[in-house]
């Protein structure tokens, strides 16, 4: 049996593939008449090729289990996420907006402080901020950048709204994942590349290579730039190690480094030390100077931090870009725009409630049912409350905590994500999703083309994570919208 | 090339050439206690000596038995140098360097590891003690073959084979102390011990047939360490095993402090007259070759896995 869009029904969702019954977008109509097409047994035996693919590829994502690490393939559904290219234009023009506004913000908070004193930022989010750290004070990083790698999370509403639901700009992780898609995705469609225009995502790893090059402190040909891995339990060690052999970088732990009394970093070779001038780290924060933050870590480098305050080092992303990474500093981003670029945002923040705010706490205290409570400062969906789903006994929980320590908690309506077509056993079926882009800067900003699908592969779930069940797309940007 | 990545790959080299000489060893210990008549002066309790674990053996073990000292060598995790310790940890160095071993030698480490802890569990591993041995000895010169045949003979190759020769000649020289071993019998019936006691040797070391082949004379004491010791073309003796480093150290930089220390050992081994120094003083002389081979690895450590700044 072939599949017939007629059938396949997300209920009131907005789903990227079919605009209703039977009735494909315009841009994903090539890919809705080639999947017409194919028989179920076709379907299925792509899917297959492609499982295999990804586990002769080695792409694994780690996990943590029965105190023993497991390589597990990454999960990877055949069926592309489709985006048209004018769209994506405006998306990518919106990212491109924001993560300026964003480095603005940081490079001012830690040091003239400006948006404070103009009264658009209270002072007192920072007294609560987790990932504001006073060491960096007094600190601009070269072209005033210090969130050179950025992944924002999109989403779309059932109205077809895009939103923002958060910027990860600490150390966040997939965009191998991306990169591999794509390659396993070629051989699983050649027919719909040669016949459509999808713009390329795998410049990424070049793109990483001269963005962090321009970073390097000496003006060298070849700088030498690492790749900072907490180690292989990791579980990114993947990407972390797919990095650096893309670009031809060194894969570096903690204990590699050292930090000499001239203040450089040096890494431990046969050839003896070796100087360091660019690091992509993959630690956070608190464990990459054991001498400045967490005493007991031994996956950073002791005078890391002091290294780069002396400027003889890139960080990428520089410690403490985190503070702009805040659930509550978030609600703030639309403000920064209009402060620092004086331009309205392109793309939507999803409207959030400040529990700090007395009016705006009572509302979410009584609607507690309806609404996702967020904690500031953590990520990976650690400490939420989804209200829908959630018992008496939780909501009783979190309205204390919320009263507790307000400027910790916001609040959001819960979105109903769009959805699009995935294969369950010899069949498509509507899952919910989001898309991850990533964002690179230095002197100049580039921007994935599209970014990770990711794909909630239970029915009715919601959850993206990899660890949680979740799967990944591929994900084109189509040129010509299907026309050709 | 890393520091820590050369660390890794020179000791999952030594590691695995430490499973494939304590399976050697046991296998052939197991042989001569066979065939040697009992208060002789040697007992299960030398075996363990052989492996360096004196002490550790005396503190956590009752008597020195068969059965403590077998599984002591073989099942033991706390004692480094059995083979489910020297399996797991060569296991772990070389997942920690999976990007840079050749797939296949990583899947050979892996999978001897699962057979080495399915055999152990399972009862019948002592009755199959010599098929589950001779297994480990295959594999192991399986991964090394693998390795010296799909990794680019370039620097990080080069600590494989320091790694290997280095544990090779160290484990020659543990061997051929045995033999200094004094055999508690009659003049007539010491010399027809020694020789069984000295052809178990050379057959520990799978030596007996290039032995026989070089040598072509009977196997007497001092002949049978002069081979185990000064033949350059027996890849198991001394002299060959250091020659190997010697050429792997020369394609290294900064490499005085390594050249100097072998060429020591070289010098001592070389210079050597063994039946000048057989019986009395062979002990010692061993213990000062082995002394000699701790200068190599000490070395190698220092200048390759932890460099510092220089002043």
């Amino acid at each position: 049996m072939r599949i017939d869009w007629k059938q396949y029904d997300p209920g009131d969702f907005y789903d990227e593939v079919i605009s209703s019954p039977g009735q494909p977008r315009a841009a994903a109509r090539g890919l809705a008449n080639y999947l017409k097409s194919l028989s179920d047994q076709q379907l299925a035996r792509r899917q297959r090729a492609a499982d295999l693919a990804i586990e002769e590829m080695g792409v694994t994502f780690t996990v943590y289990s029965e105190g023993e690490n497991i390589d597990r393939a990454w999960p990877f559904d055949i069926i592309p996420r489709v985006i048209a290219i004018k769209e994506w234009q405006q998306i990518e023009a919106g990212l491109k907006q924001r993560i300026t506004a964003l480095n603005l913000f940081i490079e001012d908070i830690y040091n003239a402080k400006r948006i404070i004193k103009d009264k658009i930022f209270p002072e007192a989010m920072l007294a609560g901020s987790k990932n504001y750290l006073p060491q960096c004070e007094g600190v601009s990083p070269r072209f005033g950048v210090w969130a050179h790698i950025c992944g924002s999370d999109l989403v779309r509403d059932r109205d077809g709204t895009v939103y923002v639901l958060e910027d990860n700009l600490r150390v966040p992780s997939g965009v191998s994942y991306m990169i591999e898609n794509r390659s396993v995705a070629k051989r699983v469609f050649p027919e719909l590349f040669r016949r459509q225009t999808i713009l390329p995502v795998d410049d990424y790893p070049a793109a990483l290579f001269d963005m962090l090059a321009a970073l390097s402190p000496r003006p060298l040909d070849y700088p030498e730039i690492v790749v900072l891995t907490p180690g292989i339990y990791n579980s990114a060690y993947f990407e972390h190690a797919y990095l650096a052999q893309q670009m031809g970088a060194e894969l570096v732990e903690g204990s590699d480094l050292v930090v000499c009394n001239d203040d450089c970093v040096y890494m431990r070779t046969i050839d003896g030390l070796q100087r360091v001038d660019v690091i992509y780290r993959r630690v956070n924060d608190e464990f990459i100077d054991p001498e400045a933050f967490r005493e007991d870590s031994v996956l950073g480098c002791p005078g890391l931090l002091r290294a780069w305050r002396a400027g003889n080092v890139a960080l990428a992303n520089a410690p403490g870009c985190g503070v702009a990474d805040d659930k509550v500093v978030y609600t703030y981003v639309p403000d920064f725009i209009r402060y620092y670029l004086d331009e309205e945002p392109i793309l939507a923040n999803v409207p959030s409630y400040r529990c700090e705010d007395a009016g705006a706490r009572d509302y979410v205290l009584a609607n507690l049912k309806d609404l996702v409570v967020k904690p500031a400062n953590e990520s990976g969906g650690y400490g939420m409350l989804v209200g829908p789903q959630s018992t008496a006994k939780e909501r009783e929980k979190f309205a204390g905590l919320i009263q507790r320590r307000p400027r910790n908690y916001i609040a959001q309506p819960t979105l109903a994500l769009s959805t699009a077509p995935t294969v369950v056993g010899r069949h498509l079926e509507p899952r919910h999703l989001d898309l991850r882009p990533f964002i690179l800067s230095a002197q100049d900003v580039y921007v994935t083309a599209g970014g990770l699908t990711r794909v909630a592969l239970r029915k009715g779930s919601l959850v993206v994570n990899s660890s949680q069940g979740g799967g990944s797309k591929d994900t084109w940007v189509l040129d010509g919208g299907g026309r050709r | 090339m890393l520091s820590r990545v050369a660390e890794r790959l020179y000791w999952m080299a030594r590691y695995i050439e430490r499973t494939e000489n304590t399976a050697r060893l046991l296998n052939a210990y197991n042989l001569l206690m066979l065939d040697l008549p009992k208060g002789v002066g040697l007992s299960w309790s030398q075996l363990v000596d052989l492996s360096g674990g004196h002490d550790d053996f005396a503190a956590r073990y009752r008597s020195a038995n068969e059965r403590n000292t077998q599984g002591f060598m073989l099942s033991d995790k706390e004692n480094s140098s059995s083979i489910i310790a020297s399996v797991s940890l060569a296991r772990e160095n070389v997942r920690t360097t999976r990007d840079i071993v050749p797939s296949e030698a990583f899947e050979g480490v892996n999978e001897l590891l699962l057979f080495v802890r399915r055999r152990l569990a399972s009862r019948s591993s002592r009755q199959h003690a010599y098929d589950f041995l001779s297994q480990i000895v295959q594999r192991c010169q399986g991964i090394t073959g693998m390795l010296a045949g799909t990794m680019s003979h370039d620097a990080a190759y080069q600590f494989v084979r320091i790694g290997r020769n280095l544990e090779r000649a160290d484990m020659t020289t543990r061997i051929l102390d045995v033999g200094s071993a004094t055999l508690i019998a009659s003049d007539a019936e010491r010399e027809r011990l020694e020789h069984r006691l000295w052809t178990w040797l050379l057959g520990a070391l799978s030596a007996h047939q290039m032995y026989r082949q070089t040598v072509r004379r009977q196997v007497t004491a001092p002949v049978a360490a002069g081979f185990l010791l000064h033949d350059s073309l027996f890849p198991r003796a001394v002299l060959h095993s250091l020659g190997q480093i010697r050429a792997c150290l020369k394609s290294l930089p900064r490499n005085t402090s390594a050249v100097r220390a072998l060429g020591r050992v070289e010098r001592r081994v070389r210079d050597t007259d063994i039946h000048e120094i057989f019986p009395a003083r062979f002990h010692a002389f061993i213990d000062e070759v082995q002394v000699d081979l701790g200068g190599i690895h000490d070395s190698v450590q220092r200048t390759w896995f932890e460099p510092r700044a220089r002043g």
